[in-house]
């Protein structure tokens, strides 16, 4: 499951959650989970203002295909000058435990 | 030795006519020091800058705030507060004169204002908005420098690729103050309140923070977790080293910034769907 902006949605994709009318879930549900988008659905979502939508599978990779271990380089590559300072290396390590949760449990793809 | 800071200072001190601060938040600024003027008069303001107006009509609309239907700008005011309304005038102005690869740091800046938000409200901490406001602002600073300075900026750029350090580092030595300053010597000239200059000027040195360590504090905070996050550009690719004056003045721990850190994530993918169809509204704009 993946969270996505409604702007980068595209037909096809899957609703992985009910969409509410507003963020909270106990705004009146507009669209059931497991619909597949088309893009006239997509179209009146906007409409409604919706900003985001759960999907299935991890369907959106930034920049070109990010995998994990990118994802985690990228982080090492950021956090490079502080490594040695005890709290900031804390924040590293929660920051690669969320990244190795939110790509593994979403279906994030290994290195080939 | 201070010469080149001493021109920039003087730089800054002598604009009056920074695009950044039109004469919208001018008027906004005096009505909301006047107790006897209602939100109404304010809205009216507002409601004069058609571009501002849809920005405020959007952002009390989002679902980061989570009300329900806002149509009139007086509402909007109402439920986003004044301050958060000034802070958005100023910002989508200085949006409006940032150029294409400024959206970085538009986004940075965006992005820590709504982290310094989450902060807040997790730790409880009374004037949310104000806080959240110094976030957006903090790095007003660098706007400033690539406008006034443009050539400056090139070759602050220049060093950090050179030399892979910090912004401020570089900054330092291509002219020697940074940002933080900078931005301070705006927030003066600009008469913005002392709870929004001090986190400006001290988030990179929160000790120096004597008035609104907390307020400076959550800033810094901000400021790292989305550095960490890799949200935006900020100048350089570096996460600033946690403060031990600011991990002490809010008591965090290891279990708070966890959960700061999924709930900011969450948050951020909002964010980027707002400043996407910004910048396709922009570009989309007829003029």
């Amino acid at each position: 499951m993946q969270k996505i902006p409604l702007i980068r949605a595209t037909a096809g994709m899957v609703l992985a959650r009910d969409v509410f009318r507003t963020e909270s879930a106990n705004g009146i549900p507009i669209c059931g989970k497991d619909t597949e988008l088309t893009e006239s659905l997509i179209a009146r979502l906007e409409n409604l203002d919706i900003q985001s939508v759960y999907v299935a599978g991890h369907p959106l990779r930034e920049e070109g295909d990010r995998t994990l271990d990118d994802l985690l380089r990228e982080l090492d590559g950021r956090f490079q000058k502080v490594r040695q300072d005890p709290l900031t290396a804390g924040l590293h390590t929660i920051y690669t435990d969320y990244l190795k949760r939110s790509m593994g449990e979403s279906g994030g793809r290994k290195t080939e | 030795m201070d010469e080149k800071r001493n021109e920039l200072k003087k730089i800054i001190m002598n604009t009056k006519t920074l695009p950044t601060l039109p004469g919208v938040i001018n008027k906004l600024n005096s009505l909301s020091d006047n107790d006897k003027s209602s939100v109404q008069e304010m809205a009216r303001i507002v409601s004069s800058d058609q571009v501002l107006s849809a920005r405020i009509l959007r952002l009390a609309n989002s679902p980061s705030y989570g009300f329900y239907r806002v149509s009139t700008i007086s509402n909007a005011m109402i439920l986003l507060g004044v301050n958060v309304v000034k802070s958005l005038a100023l910002s989508s102005s200085i949006f409006e004169i940032m150029e294409k690869d400024s959206v970085g740091l538009w986004e940075h800046s965006l992005g820590t204002g709504v982290a310094a938000n989450l902060i807040a409200t997790r730790l409880g901490l009374p004037e949310r908005e104000e806080i959240a406001t110094a976030g957006l602002l903090h790095d007003i600073g660098k706007v400033i420098i690539s406008l006034k300075c443009s050539a400056a900026e090139d070759e602050v750029r220049r060093v950090i690729k050179e030399k892979h350090i910090y912004m401020r580092e570089a900054e330092q030595e291509v002219i020697d103050t940074d940002h933080a300053e900078v931005g301070a010597w705006l927030a003066k000239s600009w008469f913005l309140p002392d709870k929004l200059s001090e986190p400006i000027n001290c988030h990179h040195n929160v000790e120096a923070s004597e008035n609104h360590r907390i307020k400076t504090a959550v800033v810094h905070m901000a400021d790292v977790l989305i550095k960490a996050s890799g949200f935006g550009d900020s100048g350089d690719d570096y996460v600033p080293r946690i403060q031990q004056a600011a991990w002490d003045a809010l008591k965090l721990n290891d279990q708070i910034v966890a959960e700061l850190v999924e709930e900011m994530e969450d948050k951020l993918v909002e964010v980027k769907n707002f400043s996407l169809e910004l910048q396709q509204g922009a570009n989309a704009a007829p003029n």
